[in-house]
């Protein structure tokens, strides 16, 4: 029972982490809290039910709709935040939240409101194992979540340690201003953190589809819990986001289990003000270093 | 060649730096001093293309660049090296270095040497968080970083500031070590002396206006700049 619940709850987990790192790598290197994170991925993945429509496969689909959505995330940064990014903070926010409504008007009327189905991109019989008292019932499109978040998090990881544009993120997060005397366009890397935020948004929105139906709000609740993984890992750290996402999936599930299933959102978002309390920056967020 | 010429650089109503004209020679040390406020920091910000100027013309080596963006003037070889506060704290010294680079292509490895050579401290602390650097590592990694980029022009912003007696004169070495492998800099000092000593030529600036130049031995003898700055 208990290990099941962890494995489900890792599932759970492997989805906000996935969401939580799209959120966090726009807001670490942008500074803008994207609110319309979820609804992007939702109106990528009405692109790729229309693939789906006509004829494609659902992986097929996958792969025809991330350059698209790389090509949107670039859109929306470049020419609706770009032109305000000097003036205030504030109204970048209320351009991510116009964007939001207007994604999802958009979609209904391109779309409808019915929900639309989206198959699993890989189906097949889930893997059984058998503990001492209890079965392990793992489904495939669950294992293809972990991998792809593994395959995503080394990328990450390998990216910022060994790369050019590893250090240029680093730089232009911690100051945008001086990163261009090193010769970095600071514009490019918000580019670059668009782009890959809005493709991980729709691999999580796709991923989850066979579960949640494509529908406008179908984004809601991974957006809200990608949110609070972020707060618990450290909205300035991508481990942060790995860890926090799976942290909360487990705790989620676990208080489902043992304690109530109706109350397992509001004990888990509990939990994380008392950790928070305890870790303000959260679990791997950075606090500033000074010598004084 | 740098050649600064009549720019005017202001923040809203606020006037900083007035129809300001100067040349930096290849090769050479030129020394801009001034109080605090005169508009030193400024004037240097603007050739950088971080601050716009709202009149006059900049050239390097010929070049207008008063046009282009800061990203693209290091590309061109010159460098700002700005105050030690701007130095990226929560990277680690390797990473500011590395950073430095980044607008070079090849490798960077023998260049790390060299800059380990010229600044042994960083050796020891290249993995260390650079927010936790003393006054004059941060200094010192502040210039290493700057070099980083292989500039042909180095414009240093009051590099002296806040250090000991000591440590002074061993960042006015490393600056004479810098120009002697071939590297032309443009200094911003409020240390006039130590400037003076190691510079070729000097400007003075004053409520955003050049009030005195000529060579720097001929500086360190006038009256003015005896009075002013020397403590005279």
């Amino acid at each position: 029972m208990l290990l099941n619940r962890l494995i489900l709850g890792l599932s759970t987990g492997a989805f906000y982490s996935l969401t939580a790192l799209g959120i966090v790598v726009i807001y670490k290197i942008t500074n803008v809290m994207n609110f319309a994170f979820g609804n992007m991925a939702m109106f990528m993945a009405y692109v790729a039910y229309t693939f789906l429509t006509i004829g494609f496969g659902p992986v097929v689909a996958l792969f025809l709709v991330l350059p698209l959505a790389a090509l949107f995330g670039f859109i929306v940064e470049r020419y609706t935040l770009r032109p305000v990014r000097h003036l205030s903070h504030s109204s970048m926010l209320i351009i991510t939240l116009g964007i939001l409504m207007i994604l999802e008007g958009l979609s209904t009327q391109i779309w409808g409101t019915q929900y639309k189905g989206f198959p699993e991109l890989i189906t097949g019989r889930p893997f059984i194992i058998r503990g001492f008292s209890t079965l392990l019932v793992i489904r495939r499109q669950d294992l293809l979540v972990f991998v792809i978040l593994g395959v995503v998090s080394t990328l990450i990881a390998l990216l910022m340690k060994y790369t050019k544009i590893g250090t240029a993120i680093k730089a232009v997060s911690e100051d945008e201003r001086t990163s261009q005397l090193m010769g970095i366009n600071p514009g490019k890397v918000f580019s670059w953190s668009w782009m890959m935020g809005t493709m991980l948004g729709t691999t999580v929105a796709i991923l989850g589809a066979p579960k949640t139906y494509i529908s406008p709000t179908m984004m809601l609740f991974y957006q809200i819990q990608g949110f609070t993984a972020a707060v618990l890992g450290g909205f300035d750290s991508f481990a942060g986001a790995v860890v926090g996402g799976l942290a909360l999936g487990v705790v989620e599930n676990l208080i489902g289990g043992y304690i109530s299933n109706e109350l397992k959102t509001s004990f888990s978002l509990i939990l994380i003000i008392v950790v928070l309390l305890i870790k303000p920056q959260g679990l791997f967020g950075s606090r500033e270093i000074r010598r004084v | 060649m740098l050649e600064v010429k009549d720019i005017t650089v202001t923040y809203g109503p606020v006037v900083a730096v007035k129809n300001l004209s100067l040349k930096v020679q290849e090769k050479s040390i030129t020394v801009l001093l001034g109080a605090n406020g005169s508009g030193k920091t400024s004037t240097l910000l603007a050739i950088a293309g971080l601050n716009k100027i709202s009149s006059g013309e900049i050239f390097l080596s010929g070049e207008r660049i008063d046009t282009l963006n800061a990203y693209e003037i290091v590309k061109r070889g010159l460098t700002l090296c700005p105050d030690s506060k701007l130095i990226f704290q929560k990277m680690t010294v390797l990473e500011n270095l590395k950073a430095g680079a980044y607008a070079r292509k090849g490798d960077i490895k023998e260049d790390l040497e060299e800059i380990f050579k010229l600044f042994p401290k960083l050796k020891e602390r290249a993995k260390q968080l650079a927010g936790t650097l003393s006054g004059g590592e941060r200094q010192m990694l502040a210039i290493a970083r700057a070099l980083m980029s292989k500039p042909r022009f180095l414009m240093l912003d009051e590099p002296s500031m806040g250090l000991a007696p000591n440590l002074v004169k061993e960042i006015m070495k490393v600056i004479q070590a810098i120009r002697d492998r071939g590297v032309t800099v443009l200094l911003v000092e409020q240390n006039a002396y130590s400037a003076l000593k190691i510079s070729d030529f000097g400007y003075v600036i004053q409520t955003g206006k050049i009030v005195l130049q000529g060579r720097s031995e001929d500086l360190l003898k006038d009256k003015r700049i005896i009075e002013g700055y020397l403590g005279g």
